[in-house]
């Protein structure tokens, strides 16, 4: 962040301590002392001291710390608060003359040697003669700031209503055309034409305005791991230095909220698989400090977090022996990458003999797959034995209006998020094979599970000779969703549906159409547990 | 909604006993399904035709699917199935009431809507047990005016109910839905 934008977070935060410093001052003295409020005071004050120090205004952090000390003494000794007070009152006042002070130039720093001088001697002298500080009548005003802090539901209720906007315009858009092959083109429909279109950028440009408002940079979240990343290598005997990138890059509040716990997961796996204890690089010739590389980038309607390490790499080998001793797998079963890889992501796998505190046992990557999939995302490992393993998460921008792939199947339109979709193909009948029982598609040379939406969903079946097969990314593995047409891509709005009548298994929630239809939107999730029960049973 | 008709005498104590006389009234809006029912007017927002529904997969056979009512997503409950009755296509006549309940905007599904009525609270009797198709437990009473009996539903109860039901389904290992399917 820039130094300027530290100092407008900085002010901005000062100002509001100080005026609750002022609050609790004026409280405490219309009722008298009271435990909690100079409690929740010291608390201000102790973080208003800390944000001075760290931005470089010593004269300051010292000043406020006397403060701290008047006021605690005040309520460990309970004395007549009058001239206490006035002291108080007028120590606020140096530390918003001094805000004020910062505020017209940061680069002063200011100097409250007297003052700090002057409160230590009330201190000692426990006569606590109060000097006046004068305050300028404006100064009561304090400074003025150009962020406010508004409640996310608030933001929220705003999102939904231009997402009800932007129903209502395609709505409109629809009538538009239905005009049109009606009455024909005439100079009436284009004027309405026309003004529909400079009605759609205007929306267009209050949902991506609504957008930005609920964004907050990556750094949000990155921010959390340093002390994380050197306690925990601290305690390991490791040294690894963290290093972030493209931490400007911006996403939605719900989106920040729900990533942490897997970067939580994904680094601590880094921290306790990943690098090597020093000795052991320096042996294999890396450098003896480990690096650990937390990097974000925007591609289009996505943002791409990656987590790298330069350690050891994922053992393929001592992942299936794991595996097989856990009866996971059976020794005769093929060896690939992909499904070695993928056993990484299910419940209770661990590799390590026991657990540490750190990892190990087993629930850190499950809970990643997990969230990561809630939020509409896929997540791709790569991994070099010796050369170190980079976990790629790609997530939507928002979690409120997603892009999405429309698929028919039995007369129902269902969305499918195109986060969780890598590409579709369309087949006929007899591309599609079976294996054990269980439905299959050959693609790429891979061997890929078939799901079919009817079935899943018990609709109606119209099998037709030719339909398309979605196919669905997670990590490594493949999942191909059979449906009867594509109908394209869509901007969809996600409303979540009443669950008084309990969750339907495989809906996440609806949408509505520009003709006012209802699709439902698909939960991923559900059919990936089906494909994953089917490749079980059929071992 | 209420009109308090003043009384002649226009004092205070005789207008207020006048409103209570009035507070002891049931509004309703009854509607069929067989037999006549009836909510309170207060938890009933409005009442549309039937159109549009989209169809959940997975839900509860008595879930008749959902329906965008201006741009919101409601839920319709097929009434008569969720009560147990014999199930009927749905007609010209058929209705659904858009109910709120605490916080929920719920729709229920009817074979057509009655009348909107009040009759007095006196005339609510408890429940006869042994000439009602339906569970008791979602009735809070039996109205009677003249020759017909209105059944007044307890909306609160027999959606309560359903949350228990469903937690129980959630508890379960695996919630439907993957089961009856390529075996």
């Amino acid at each position: 962040m820039e130094y300027n934008e530290l100092i407008k977070d900085f002010l901005d935060d000062a100002n509001m301590h100080i005026n609750e410093f002022d609050n609790a001052l004026l409280s405490l003295e219309k009722n008298g002392l009271n435990n909690e409020i100079v409690f929740n005071t010291l608390g201000s004050l102790h973080t208003l001291k800390g944000n001075s120090g760290m931005m470089g205004f010593e004269s300051l952090k010292i000043y406020i710390h006397q403060i701290e000390e008047v006021l605690k003494r005040v309520n460990d000794n309970k004395p007549e608060l009058g001239i206490v007070m006035d002291l108080l009152f007028d120590s606020a006042n140096v530390v918003r003359n001094a805000i004020l002070c910062i505020a017209k130039d940061p680069s002063l720093n200011p100097d409250l040697t007297e003052n700090i001088l002057a409160l230590q001697q009330n201190l000692e002298n426990e006569s606590v003669i109060a000097g006046k500080e004068n305050m300028e009548l404006a100064s009561y005003l304090g400074t003025k700031t150009d962020t406010i802090k508004v409640d996310f539901k608030r933001l929220n209720d705003l999102l939904n209503l231009v997402g009800e906007l932007v129903i209502f315009k395609t709505r409109l858009n629809q009538i538009e055309s239905d005009i049109r092959e009606t009455v024909g083109h005439s100079s009436l429909s284009k004027e309405f034409n026309d003004g529909l279109e400079l009605m759609g950028k205007t929306i267009s440009g209050l949902q991506e305005g609504i957008m930005r408002a609920r964004m907050l940079p990556v750094s949000y979240v990155f921010n959390k791991f340093p002390r994380m990343v050197r306690d925990l290598s601290k305690s390991q005997g490791k040294e690894i230095r963290l290093v972030f990138e493209g931490e400007d890059t911006e996403l939605d509040k719900t989106v920040i909220d729900e990533i942490e716990e897997p970067l939580l997961h994904i680094i601590r796996n880094a921290i306790d698989h990943g690098i090597e204890a020093p000795k052991e690089r320096v042996a294999k010739g890396k450098s003896h400090y480990g690096s650990i590389r937390l990097s974000a980038s925007q591609e289009s309607n996505y943002v791409i977090i990656k987590v790298e390490d330069d350690g050891k790499g994922i053992d393929y080998e001592h992942v299936r022996e794991t595996a097989i001793q856990k009866g996971l797998i059976k020794a005769d079963d093929p060896f690939d990458k992909e499904s070695i890889l993928f056993l990484l992501f299910s419940a209770g796998f661990t590799t390590k003999q026991e657990a540490t505190d750190i990892s190990g046992r087993g629930v850190g990557l499950d809970i990643v797959n997990k969230n990561i999939s809630k939020l509409n995302g896929q997540i791709i490992v790569e991994s070099t034995v010796g050369k170190g393993s980079s976990f790629i998460i790609k997530l939507p921008l928002s979690l409120a209006i997603i892009p999405a792939l429309m698929a028919e199947a039995g007369e129902e339109i269902y969305a499918i998020p195109m986060s969780a979709v890598d590409e579709s193909i369309k087949v006929r009948e007899e591309d599609i094979h079976m294996i054990n029982n269980h439905e299959v598609i050959r693609f790429r040379e891979r061997v890929i599970p078939v799901v079919r939406l009817d079935d899943f969903f018990g609709l109606e079946k119209k099998r037709m000779s030719r339909f398309y097969l979605v196919i669905l990314g997670r990590a490594e593995k493949r999942l191909a969703i059979a449906v009867d047409r594509l109908k394209g891509q869509q901007e969809i709005v996600i409303k979540p549906l009443d669950d008084t009548f309990g969750k339907s298994y495989g809906i996440a929630g609806a949408s509505i159409l520009g003709d006012g239809r209802i699709v439902l939107i698909t939960d991923v999730m559900a059919f990936w547990n089906t494909g994953d029960s089917k490749k079980i049973n059929a071992k | 909604m209420t009109n308090i008709h003043l009384p002649a005498s226009g004092l205070a104590e005789d207008i207020l006993e006048n409103y209570k006389e009035e507070q002891k009234d049931v509004h309703l809006v009854t509607f069929n399904l067989g037999e006549e029912y009836g909510v309170p007017i207060s938890q009933v927002q409005e009442i549309v035709r039937v159109g549009g529904i989209t169809m959940v997969p997975n839900s509860p056979s008595y879930m008749e699917g959902v329906i965008n009512l201006r741009g919101r997503v409601l839920s319709v409950l097929n009434l008569r199935k969720r009560l147990g009755l014999s199930d009927k296509v749905a007609s010209n006549a058929s209705r659904i009431i858009v109910t709120e309940v605490g916080s929920k905007v719920i729709g229920l599904l009817v074979d057509a809507v009655s009348h909107v009525i009040k009759i007095p609270s006196e005339s609510v009797e408890a429940p006869p047990e042994e000439v009602l198709e339906i569970d008791t437990d979602y009735i809070t009473g039996v109205g009677k005016i003249k020759e017909r009996l209105i059944i007044l539903l307890d909306l609160e109860k027999l959606l309560k109910r359903e949350k228990i039901e469903i937690s129980e389904v959630e508890a379960g290992p695996h919630p439907g839905g993957d089961d009856g399917k390529d075996q």
